[in-house]
């Protein structure tokens, strides 16, 4: 294997090129153009605020509801997650790799297809209503399952939990039994182990599996639209209205930036607080 | 709280998350052999008809083809070049490679859409006309980090001295890595491979605003999902499931992955 620093720089440009050609480049002028403008259609390169007054002024509510639907799946997915990869580190003996297996083959796959799946179940002539009209449980289909923020929260935390349960099991595995074993010799209650020992350590995962499915979530857009129903838009949604619809690339810009500072800034405040509340006593 | 009831109660917990994870996907398969024009119960019966209808209809073999293309070409670009930067970075001291590797997984943190949009933008802004050939790229850029993240974990566990043996007794660089290294690393690579061709198999969003007029399997799932009831939606949606999940489960068999 080479060292020579020469060699190494070579090896890791093919990968650093596509990087800055296909990702930081455009990235770059797709931010640089939230500060130009768009009248009669025309792209103007003249440095203006006009969009970002116009996210908060128009898109505040959709900004603050979308933070607040991918708090809550984020919550959601990271709590069923830890639980989930608790049962596999702690609970499940010799059935734990079976249900990691399980796991992981439905993580890389079907993002669209778990969206239509999701519809096909809540919908007035779907699944779950017709099972239940066949059982006898109900009388006349349900209209309330699908189009709401219900379905999209469901939705989007069978698509993350996947993602949610890897880091977290990885964290929990390199928790030793030996120190868990000690605590339990010294008369600790399983809440107390929980608290003192398993969270402490666990601290990397839970901020991994919760920035994961809040980045996720925040910024999807098909799942609003596809089983979320027009009163759910989120902010993705108005990001691809102004794009594609309205064709006002620079407010779409605007409105994506604010996304991803307020995401960030969340992530950043979760890591703070963990570090205060989570620490190792 | 007593033992056997806390057990009962994590029985149930993980029977549930497992239904949970599951169901959806069973019942996608399990309706696309139904006879019912829509997935509702009771099933009247199994039928192959929205195969047939699928495999009847035009637009699905050429999207078949884009797709085959693409998760091939996004598959082997970016095994080859996740693989040198994984060697890269192995061989650097941990305070240079640490970073250079975060920079490089931003794409994966982005929304999809973002990075669609930036492309798009930028694609129109160059000139460049939109193809199987502008999607491949995009795509390469969000699903490199895994490969790289993959192999690098792979590297640092890597014993060095049977390289420096093979070398002693007279290898050239090339020859080492071919005999030696790769050998070894082997099961790494494939996995890589499968798991980056099931990521751009399933890929929406970035090839939906990247490749033009054209399709892939998901952006035909999104077309007739836009047009109307088709049943046979259901049985292109079972192809792609087996596409993505059994090439994932090929590449954690490869891997031996245990979390």
């Amino acid at each position: 294997m080479p060292r020579n620093p020469v060699v190494l720089t070579l090896f890791a440009l093919p990968a650093t090129l596509i990087f800055l050609l296909f990702f930081l480049g455009p990235f770059i002028y797709f931010v640089v153009m939230s500060f130009w403008s768009v009248s009669l259609f025309r792209l103007s390169r003249d440095f203006t605020l006009v969009n970002y007054l116009d996210v908060y002024r128009e898109y505040g509510y959709s900004v603050a509801f979308t933070f607040a639907i991918a708090l809550l799946i984020a919550v959601i997915a990271t709590l069923l997650a830890f639980g989930f990869a608790y049962l596999i580190r702690f609970r499940a003996g010799r059935l734990g790799p079976t249900l990691l297996f399980v796991t992981l083959i439905t993580m890389f796959g079907g993002y669209l297809v778990k969206i239509y799946a999701w519809r096909t179940i809540l919908g007035t002539t779907g699944i779950l209503n017709t099972g239940l009209i066949e059982l006898g449980i109900i009388d006349e289909p349900v209209s309330w399952l699908l189009y709401n923020p219900g379905a999209v929260v469901a939705t989007l935390t069978h698509f993350l939990l996947p993602f949610a349960v890897l880091p977290l099991y990885g964290s929990l595995r390199g928790i030793s039994d030996a120190q868990l074993a000690a605590a339990r010799d010294l008369g600790a209650r399983p809440l107390r182990m929980l608290i003192d020992i398993v969270l402490p350590q666990c601290q990397p995962g839970i901020l991994v599996a919760f920035m994961l499915t809040f980045f996720i979530a925040a910024g999807d857009y098909v799942t609003p639209r596809l089983v979320g129903g027009t009163a759910t838009a989120m902010a993705g949604n108005f990001v691809e209205n102004q794009f594609i619809t309205a064709l006002n690339a620079p407010q779409s810009s605007a409105l994506a930036v604010a996304i991803l500072a307020v995401s960030a800034g969340t992530v950043l405040l979760l890591r703070a607080v963990m570090r205060r509340t989570l620490a190792v006593r | 709280m007593t033992t056997r009831f806390a057990r009962i109660v994590w029985f149930v917990f993980g029977a549930a998350a497992v239904f949970f994870m599951l169901s959806p996907l069973l019942l996608l398969v399990l309706f696309s052999f139904g006879r019912n024009s829509l997935a509702s119960f009771p099933m009247r019966g199994v039928t192959f008809d929205w195969y047939r209808a699928l495999f009847a209809n035009q637009d699905f073999w050429v999207a078949f083809q884009n797709s085959v293309v693409v998760s091939l070409s996004v598959g082997v670009t970016s095994v080859l070049v996740g693989m040198l930067a994984a060697f890269a970075f192995a061989r650097m001291k941990k305070r240079r490679a640490g970073p250079l590797l975060a920079l490089l997984t931003v794409p994966l943190m982005m929304p999809p859409l973002v990075l669609a949009l930036a492309l798009f933008s930028a694609y129109a802004a160059l000139h460049i006309p939109l193809s199987v050939w502008t999607v491949v790229p995009g795509q390469v850029v969000f699903i490199q980090p895994f490969v790289i993240l993959v192999v690098y974990a792979r590297m640092a566990d890597f014993d060095e001295s049977v390289i420096d043996s093979a070398r002693d007794l007279g290898a050239s660089p090339m020859r080492a890595f071919l005999t030696v290294t790769l050998p070894i690393i082997r099961p790494t690579v494939i996995g890589a491979a499968l798991i980056a061709m099931a990521l751009s198999l399933d890929e929406f969003i970035i090839t939906y605003y990247t490749i033009g007029g054209g399709l892939t399997l998901p952006t035909l799932v999104w077309g007739m999902l836009r047009r109307s009831l088709d049943p046979s939606i259901n049985a292109l949606a079972t192809l792609i499931l087996i596409g993505t999940l059994g090439a994932t489960m090929l590449a954690i068999r490869a891997t031996r992955y245990r979390g």
